[in-house]
């Protein structure tokens, strides 16, 4: 029997046909330089037995939905009949010599194996191989692998445990493209139709505009209004410190501070006219401070940009380099509990190698292992991001020796214990005011040894204090202070509220966050003020934003540096993103139209990532999410028809700084 | 005992304020025969606790405590209030947060906007509570160490600060009305010139006069940004 296999890139083709044949497999070229057929024999198990193998792979999605050619024009037909304009799906040229080798190979085989990366988009790229594989062999019969990693084992057992593609994770890829197409070509038509008009810097612009792009740039212009409006204000406050076996404690305040200075000078009266204060608390108890929970892509990207100075985008495109090589799992997944299942300590043990970290292994696999903490989300496709062989630093590039290190190190944090210490409390009423202090002296470190990203410090050791006992505090002064603005987002902080507003995937969060600074939507100041880019230059591009493609997959367009901040890669400073004029103008120009949703706000984005939900849940379906969803947007579209001139005027007052027109 | 007496001691031992003999009598007159007593003493609480303590002919004045002379004296640390004494409130604010976090927070609130976390939740207007009267007003229960300072106001229409010295649960903004009654008890400090509140000493009765409170509510955010003296929006 003959079988054809086909996976997402060519990494994965020849890892997996490495596993499959244990090595010996032929190696054919196609038409396509980076597509490989490997040939080999193996033994599927199941009805299928020992089969002839040929492997071969796509590179990310074969085909692209687009509107047809009485559609190219931008102002005729007008934008809006794109919401129910035909559309077709073809294969995209560069694309066909691959999509031929697939229908070539199906002709021959009684059995197509599809072994794309098992995630929502990787399901819609499995259904468009079928869909090739079905021009050579309209009968072949489908199955798939499911697996989360190129380790061999786990290789050779998804081989043998095939199971069926599912529909469900197809339809929602294929509504959110066509969605996406729709919406991200009407608007960008409609803006930008509407706004070249207004001449000066926008006569030659594109403005695109994204369903996902527009409420992350909103995020960002409603920090920068949050920071630029900011009143300080003075606030006051108590402090109370006590020297005793020669150490200095801090009592603090239990109202913390108050915004009246009268309120305090009162308060403060009270405890100065009581002269002595009295202990009414003292306890001391075992504290810990939690290890971190298994790594998902949304931690990742947080860690990456706060701790790594690497952007989101960086950070996935290593990983997923990791991932190709057979390092890490599979980098994108929303899982933070592991299997119970998983032999955890036979990855720790991979790691005892290791210079750095080898020892600590070699400890948690003598005795200290523990299992994991396990968080509430579950995606049931993939484990958290874990290693799953040793790679030594030699093989690694210098970044992605970092973002290694830090899986390595979160991982094996995970199997440790908690780090324990103990905690002192004590607490005072002096006059009607109630004061307390706060000591942790650590007493084992466990995880944090080989956490090297988190700190917990002794704080000072707290003397003796009994409770009932009264004494004349050392200094009791008034204090006080003023509020500060809240600071610009950073990276970490805007995927933390696209996580939270449901704006975009896991895995696509990063690319609308490069997407927006391509735009020249936002830019980013290193935390100092220094602009790290140059936000005046103005090369345009020429395409709309959303192109209904999901994220740049396969060996296309991974690893892109970052828009106007050309530099290299090392070490910089936090990033901090602020709008530009342009950004400010189109949120502020969509949020004062007025409308129930602005385009600016997450609301009806975050609608359409639960329906897509809903699809692979089986609670609805493509059908009737396209139906709705285009009947909103559409909604939207009129009401901005209407009310154009506030987005023009908003345009006339950010980008042209004409103030009140 | 006449059912006017009734009435009357039953309004007293409710720790209503005292009701004037006018009040009495024409709740008495309003229908005949009267209601039962106690839906009439229902009536009298709703009516009492909705008139304006400094000046209602509704209550006796004869038999309403007002604060001792020289009790907004800032310059006497501590004095005690001899008796047990009505007030109404006049404002509240919450001195633990910043001026700017409140208008930021009922801001979002006009546009529809509430933040839980970092997650922004849209409000609708079939969504927010059925009570009508309160369009989209903070809701959040003021932390447990919260500090507020009211503006308090006796039947001679004095008006002095209230001070929270120990948390009362029933006081927060949001939840307490403008023209609430309260009764300050016999016992309760004063310190230059306020009013201290402990759960013990303040005794929250409930009510308020609706057309101040509206008014106090419409007018929050412009009486914050006053005091912070900075009004300059996109």
């Amino acid at each position: 029997m003959k079988v054809l296999c086909v996976a997402e890139k060519p990494s994965i083709s020849k890892a997996v046909a490495g596993h499959l044949s244990g090595g010996g497999f032929q190696t054919r070229n196609t038409r396509n330089q980076y597509i490989k057929n490997y040939t080999f024999n193996f033994d599927f198990g199941q009805s299928w037995g020992q089969c002839d193998v040929n492997m071969t792979c796509v590179t990310g999605h074969l085909t692209q939905a687009e509107f047809t050619s009485e559609f190219r024009n931008w102002s005729f037909p007008p934008p809006e009949a794109l919401f129910d304009a035909p559309i077709v799906t073809n294969v995209v040229d560069d694309k066909k010599a691959i999509a031929q080798n697939i229908a070539d190979q199906a002709r021959w085989s009684q059995l197509l194996v599809i072994w794309t990366d098992c995630d929502r988009e990787g399901e819609h790229i499995g259904n468009e191989i079928v869909e090739a594989a079905y021009k050579g062999n309209a009968n072949i019969p489908v199955k798939r692998a499911k697996f989360s990693n190129i380790e061999r084992a786990h290789v050779i057992s998804a081989a043998k445990r095939l199971v069926d593609l599912d529909e469900k994770q197809v339809s929602a890829v294929a509504a959110r493209i066509e969605l996406d197409l729709r919406i991200g070509y009407a608007f960008t038509r409609f803006i930008t139709n509407n706004l070249r008009p207004l001449r000066g810097p926008m006569e030659n612009l594109v403005i695109s505009y994204g369903s996902c792009q527009f409420p992350t740039l909103g995020f960002v212009v409603d920090r920068y209004f949050r920071v630029k409006n900011f009143v300080p204000e003075t606030f006051w406050g108590i402090k109370l410190t006590h020297l005793r076996e020669g150490k200095t404690i801090n009592f603090s305040w239990a109202r913390h501070r108050l915004f009246d200075r009268m309120a305090v000078v009162i308060l403060y009266e009270k405890c100065l006219v009581a002269k002595k204060a009295k202990v009414t608390k003292v306890q001391k108890k075992p504290t810990r401070k939690f290890k971190p929970l298994p790594l998902t892509t949304v931690e990742l990207q947080k860690a990456a940009t706060a701790l790594l100075r690497m952007s989101g985008q960086q950070a996935m495109t290593l990983a997923e380099g990791l991932y190709n090589k057979g390092f890490i799992s599979y980098p994108r997944t929303e899982t933070d509990r592991f299997d119970r299942g998983m032999n955890l300590k036979a990855l720790v043990e991979k790691q005892t190698p290791d210079s750095r970290w080898g020892n600590y292994a070699r400890g948690l696999c003598d005795g200290g292992f523990q299992q994991p903490r396990e968080g509430k989300h579950d995606d049931k496709a993939h484990p958290p991001i874990h290693p799953i062989t040793y790679a030594a630093p030699t093989v690694l590039s210098h970044d992605e020796g970092r973002i290694y290190e830090y899986v390595v190190r979160r991982f094996l944090a995970c199997c440790s214990e908690d780090a324990k210490g103990e905690a002192s409390d004590v607490e005072l009423q002096y006059g009607d005011e109630l004061f307390s202090a706060h000591g942790v002296i650590v007493s084992e470190k466990n995880y944090l040894e080989v956490f090297i990203y988190e700190k917990w410090d002794n704080t000072i050791e707290m003397p003796k204090f009994t409770v009932g006992e009264q004494f004349e505090p050392t200094e009791a002064m008034m204090t006080d202070g003023k509020t500060s603005p809240p600071s610009y987002l950073t990276e970490a902080d805007l995927i933390a509220l696209m996580d939270a507003n449901g704006i975009g995937t896991d895995a696509t969060m990063a690319e609308h966050i490069q997407k927006i600074q391509d735009r020249e939507y936002v830019a980013t100041v290193d935390r100092g003020g220094q602009p790290a880019g140059d936000p005046e230059q103005n090369d345009n591009e020429p395409a709309p934003a959303s192109r209904g493609r999901g994220r740049g997959r396969g060996g296309r367009g991974g690893g892109r540096g970052r828009g106007g901040s050309g530099t290299t890669t090392g070490r910089r400073g936090i990033k901090l993103f602020v709008p530009t004029q342009l950004g400010v103008a189109l949120i502020l120009g969509f949020d004062r139209m007025n409308f129930e949703t602005s385009l600016g706000k997450p609301f009806l984005r975050k609608e359409m990532e639960l329906k897509m939900k809903a699809i692979c849940d089986g609670h609805t379906t493509k059908d009737v999410v396209l139906r709705e969803s285009i009947a909103q947007y559409r909604h939207v579209y009129m009401e901005s028809q209407q009310k154009l001139h506030v987005l023009k005027s908003a345009c006339r007052e950010f980008v042209f700084g004409q103030p009140g027109s | 005992m006449d059912l006017a007496s009734q009435l009357r001691s039953s309004i007293l031992s409710q720790s209503l304020p005292p009701p004037s003999q006018t009040f009495v009598t024409s709740l008495l007159a309003a229908r005949n025969p009267p209601p039962p007593l106690a839906s009439l003493v229902a009536t009298a609480k709703s009516r009492l606790l909705a008139c304006d303590l400094s000046s209602s002919p509704s209550l006796d004045s004869a038999s309403l405590v007002v604060f001792p002379a020289g009790v907004e004296n800032t310059h006497l640390r501590e004095q005690t209030l001899q008796r047990d004494t009505y007030v109404q409130v006049l404002d509240i604010e919450n001195l633990s947060l910043s001026r700017w976090e409140q208008i930021e927070e009922l801001e979002s609130i006009e546009k529809g906007e509430r933040t839980r976390g970092r997650e922004i939740i849209r409000v609708t207007a079939d969504q927010d509570d059925g009570s009508g009267g309160e369009p989209q007003q903070q809701r959040a229960t003021p932390s447990s160490n919260a500090t507020h300072r009211l503006v308090l106001q006796d039947r001679s229409g004095k008006k002095v600060y209230g001070l929270e010295l120990r948390r009362v649960p029933q006081i927060g903004v949001g939840k307490t009305k403008i023209g609430e009654k309260l009764i300050l008890k016999a016992g309760t400090r004063v310190a230059r010139g306020s009013v201290m509140l402990t759960p013990e000493t303040c005794q929250v009765l409930g009510g308020k006069v609706e057309a101040w409170h509206k008014t106090w509510t419409e007018s929050r955010i412009a009486r914050l940004k006053e005091a912070i003296g900075g009004d300059q929006r996109p």
